[in-house]
């Protein structure tokens, strides 16, 4: 099932470049959606993904093997009995057009990389989407990743690994935990049988929840 | 028989199949190890090398695949250890019956530029594989799986500096024929052959039905056996299984047979089944012995340029006679040619040459600096413009492709110096007709010279192709007639050599008025008595349109294409005016304007109104009464909300194209630079996200602060270091991961342990200030106007 993003929220671009699309002058709304129009161009969206069964124990969840540590994520796959780990890359195009923007130009290095952040989002709304409709009658808390609350960042690699995604879809963990290319996302997609109580995806699960200037000017991002 | 033997044999060499799949189905757990099967399952691991010897491979890959030192870390294991385990294993299966290979798969961390792994790193955690597999007793070596070219080079080259293996290499491509970084069949062909690799090939990837193309673009490329290990079919989405079963795949591999394939395998969910019933499709094929010729070309990681036209190589990289790169090239301002790379391959250029040799500056340091930088942002194959063999060799090392090295001359010394470098790398190389008694003004002595060169790049096994010549170009005003013998020996090197030529083409008219008139004509005449490698100055358009001419005249450019494309909808003026494009000298002028310019952001405009002051007012006055107000108003509109970012960014950047314009007006006059301090800005160790480090650059370079960049990944030590050489008073820090704060405090605590007299300033998404000042820094900025207030304070101006 390929990924393809045809075009982008341009109020989301500009917001992630820190301006308010209703603020935005003529020439910064046009510097995001060239700046879209490009990216798109540049991306070559890969995904993988695999269901495991869940264990809930007291340090974790374990998924096929994998403790996954803290109460986070624990609290959030309470009532699943599955969950879809999945992961998403836009390929190393995105980041070398950034790259080259970069010595050139900042403003239009800024606007390609939040393009890519939205696009990221983007694919990742299609693929949970995609593995939505494959377990017709079950429900789904939103997709969780390693950051977000208390669980860590050092498990982006036995994620990938788990996965095989370094062969699958050319993604890779360097020893700082950052997935290479950079615009890539691993998230755990809860299974549930039942109805469960829906959370919206909150500040409160954000990784940039303390440095966050939309949430200290007491805004919001409005990623979901 | 040894692998080179077998090579020579007519007939299919057959290969091994899946490995990972065959574990796995013997019952290898989740989360298990593969790597150590050799150690905790040898029973497995030997019945599976037995099945494939017994279906008929020829050679089998040992299971070392994954055995180097970054996948093994958390195992306990070493690579010693595990390789010579998995070798010896493989031989005791294969009994002599098969060829053992030392296979080294993907090391599973990115390289520079996409990843942050040096490639010296890479060359040296293959260098333990090799080491401990060729004591072990592997008979060759196969990098495989490879989706980066530049760490199948880190590869290719620990096995020919560490051993005597013969090689094989092969990278995985999808369907749109390259490798998920970007990589084609044709690049890594002409970059592997000309390192010395004995077969090449594709593996993994996609299914037997998907190589034909592939395949077929190889052999374009490369005279070497070709190798295809495909998987059985396109992956189940989300399961585990392939779509092609054993009868289906050996019949698509056996057609390959027609292509000239020479060695058959499997990879992943093939089985000794798969093996066995392709060497029984294969048995009775003859494989088709297609002469191979390959043309002449360049080619970056990414992307080839056949030398089948004039191909043009932008000169500008180069600091011979520009002020402003020179400054660059002493403050280790890389943007700056990455900026000038840019904008020759915005204005046509195909090849990039590559020149920062200045007297004060370390110049094999600089050339893989600039080197490792410009293949990060374009495509373009270089041309390494140096003599010193210690700065070619340098970023011949680091260089993902086939470059070209300009260059040698006809002197013993100077063949012997480079040409053994130029085959080692697999570079072309641009041969000068003189030597050490100078240019020599006939055409037969010159042609005497490019013959030297060639024999002796031949007998060093350089390819002929990849031999151009360059008969210099001497300045028309002081030797007139030296612009005939010149063309002359142009179309001799070409008619009677059939080598590639080279001309830098803009020193004919030095001395002379209306430069671009004699330049351009000239270049006409030599294209016609058969230049292909003109270096110009691209952004000249009376250079363009002169090649775009040639090939519209000669018929190269069908249909007239490219040339309506570049002028189709434009009024091309013919008058040709001497000198670089200055600003139009436009009405209205006053200090308003540029300030407005700098506040609306317009970029263009800002630079043409500085120029323009400055006719009139004296540099420091603008920059403090106009620019620097100017930037303010921007910073306090930010602050308040009435402007955000990317406004912010734009103003910066329309001051920094009027700064510009200053800094060029101020250069050379002591005393007064408009430095008002300098700031050393890094992104941690481990980090690699620095935009915002690069806005807080960009803002405080116009505010007049000299900024050394010291890039992402930095490590402690070289910030320290930096800090102290430049004498900076204040360091900028910044961290975007709660995974990389821990550096961030390492390095300030470094620059405390080693008492450098600067302070500190942090930023970063998950920083807030108090953690800022849990570890230890002096100040925390929000964002990258806070910086430029930090930097006042710290300054006082």
């Amino acid at each position: 099932m390929p990924i393809t993003i045809t075009q982008l929220n341009i109020d989301e671009v500009l917001r992630y470049m820190g301006c308010p699309p209703d603020k935005a002058d003529a020439a910064t709304r046009a510097l995001a959606e060239e700046s879209a129009g490009q990216m798109l161009r540049a991306v070559t969206p890969r995904w993988t993904w695999r269901v495991f069964d869940l264990a809930f124990e007291p340090e974790g969840v374990r998924m096929g093997g994998l403790l996954l540590p803290g109460q986070d994520l624990k609290d959030h796959l309470r009532g699943c009995e599955r969950a879809a780990l999945f992961c998403a890359t836009l390929g190393s195009g995105a980041d070398a057009l950034i790259r080259r923007a970069e010595s050139v130009d900042m403003a239009r290095a800024l606007a390609l990389d939040c393009a890519a952040a939205a696009a990221v989002e983007a694919v990742c709304d299609q693929i949970e989407g995609e593995l939505q409709a494959m377990f017709p009658g079950c429900s789904f808390p939103f997709r969780f990743s390693p950051g977000y609350g208390d669980l860590p960042l050092t498990l982006q690699g036995d994620l990938l690994a788990a996965l095989d995604a370094p062969r699958r879809v050319g993604l890779t963990a360097s020893a700082s935990n950052i997935l290479l290319p950079r615009k890539s996302v691993t998230a755990i997609l809860g299974i549930s049988r039942n109805q469960i109580e829906k959370h919206i995806r909150s500040c409160l699960g954000c990784p940039a929840h303390d440095g966050c200037q939309y949430r200290k000017s007491g805004g919001h991002c409005g990623i979901s | 028989m040894e692998f080179r033997e077998l090579l020579k044999a007519p007939g299919p060499i057959l290969l091994d199949g899946g490995m990972g799949s065959m574990l796995q189905a013997k019952g290898l757990a989740l989360g298990e190890y593969p790597e150590l099967a050799a150690l905790e399952h040898p029973d497995w691991l030997k019945k599976i090398h037995r099945a494939y010897v017994e279906a008929g491979s020829q050679i089998i890959y040992a299971n070392t695949f994954g055995a180097n030192r970054e996948k093994l870390r958390r195992t306990g294991r070493t690579v010693a250890e595990v390789v010579s385990a998995s070798v010896a294993l493989a031989r005791e299966a294969a009994e002599g019956k098969a060829l053992v290979a030392l296979d080294l798969g993907p090391i599973g961390q990115l390289l520079e530029p996409t990843g942050i792994l040096k490639f010296e790193d890479a060359v040296d955690i293959f260098e333990e594989m090799v080491t401990a597999g060729a004591a072990a007793g592997a008979d060759l070596a196969v990098i495989e799986t490879m989706t980066d070219l530049q760490e199948v080079r880190a590869a290719l080259l620990a096995v020919k500096e560490n051993s005597d293996l013969p090689v094989m290499a092969t990278m995985s491509y999808e369907e749109r024929g390259r490798t998920f970084l970007g990589c084609d069949p044709a690049s890594a062909a002409l970059t592997l052959e000309g390192m010395g690799a004995d077969a090449v090939g594709v593996n993994c990837s996609l299914g037997p039905r998907e190589m034909p193309p592939l395949v077929e673009e190889l052999t374009r490329w490369t005279t070497l056996p070709i190798a295809v290990k495909p998987n059985a079919g396109l992956p189940d989405p989300g399961g585990a299984g392939y779509d092609i079963t054993a009868e289906e795949f050996a019949a698509s591999m056996a057609r390959l047979a027609d292509l000239g394939v020479k060695l058959y395998g499997g990879c992943c969910g093939t089985t000794p089944e798969y093996i066995a019933r392709m060497k029984a499709e294969l048995e009775g094929r003859t494989i088709r012995d297609i002469p191979r010729q390959v043309p002449a070309a360049v080619c970056s990681g990414t992307c080839t340029v056949p030398i089948d036209r004039v191909r043009v190589i932008g000169e500008r990289i180069n600091p011979t006679g520009k002020k402003a790169m020179k400054e660059a090239l002493r403050k280790g301002d890389v943007d700056y040619m990455l900026n000038q790379a840019l904008a020759q391959t915005g204005a046509g250029a195909d090849i990039l040459d590559v020149n920062v040799g200045l007297p004060e500056i370390d110049e094999a340091d600089m050339m893989v600096r600039v080197v490792k930088a410009l293949q990060g942002v374009t495509d373009a194959p270089l041309q390494l413009d140096s003599t010193d063999p210690k700065a070619l060799e340098g970023a011949l090392r680091v260089y993902c492709g086939k470059v070209i090295v300009n260059s040698v001359n006809g002197d013993e010394e100077s063949m012997e110096a480079i040409l053994p470098l130029v085959k080692k790398y697999g570079a072309a190389v641009v041969g000068l007709t003189l030597d050490r008694k100078g240019i020599p003004k006939s055409t037969e002595e010159r042609m005497v010279i490019a013959r030297r060169i060639l024999d002796k790049a031949l007998s060093y096994g350089i390819r002929r192709e990849d031999v151009y010549i360059d008969c210099l170009t001497l300045t028309v005003s002081a030797e007139q007639a030296g612009a005939a013998q010149t063309l002359e020996a142009l179309r001799r090197v070409h008619g009677e050599l059939g080598l590639k030529t080279v001309l830098g083409v803009s020193n004919i008219s030095f001395g002379l008025p209306a430069r671009p008139l004699v330049n351009q004509n000239f270049l006409t005449m030599a294209m016609t008595c058969g230049l292909d490698l003109p270096i110009i100055n691209p952004n000249l358009e009376s250079m363009m349109a002169a090649v775009r001419s040639y090939h519209l005249l000669m018929n190269i450019d069908r249909d007239a294409r490219e040339f309506i494309a570049a002028y189709g909808d434009a009024q091309v003026s013919t008058t040709i005016t001497a000198g670089t494009s200055s600003a139009p000298a436009a009405a209205g002028t006053g200090e308003r304007d540029l300030g407005k310019l700098v506040e609306a952001g317009l970029k263009s405009e800002a630079g043409q109104a500085a120029r323009r002051l400055l006719a009139e007012r004296e540099p420091m006055d603008v920059v403090d009464n106009i620019l620097i107000p100017a930037l303010d108003r921007v910073g306090a509109d930010f602050e308040s909300g009435r402007v955000f970012l990317p406004q912010l960014i734009q103003s910066a950047g329309a001051a920094q194209a009027a700064f510009e314009v200053i800094r060029e007006t101020l250069s050379g006059q002591p005393g007064r630079e408009t430095d008002k301090g300098t700031i050393v800005l890094a992104t941690v160790k481990g980090d690699i996200h620095d935009i915002g480090k690069n806005i807080v650059k960009v803002l405080l370079e116009n505010y007049g602060y000299t900024v050394i960049d010291l890039g992402k990944d930095v490590d402690p030590a070289a910030v320290v270091e930096a800090a102290r050489k430049h004498g900076a008073a204040l360091v900028g820090l910044s961290a975007l991961m709660t995974t990389t704060l821990k550096s961030m405090e390492e390095t300030i605590a470094l620059l405390h342990r080693e008492q450098v007299p600067c302070k500190t300033v942090v930023g970063g998404a998950v920083l807030t200030p108090e953690y800022a000042a849990q570890i230890g820094a002096d100040f925390y900025a929000k964002d990258a106007k806070e910086s430029v207030d930090v930097a006042r304070r710290v300054f006082g101006k």
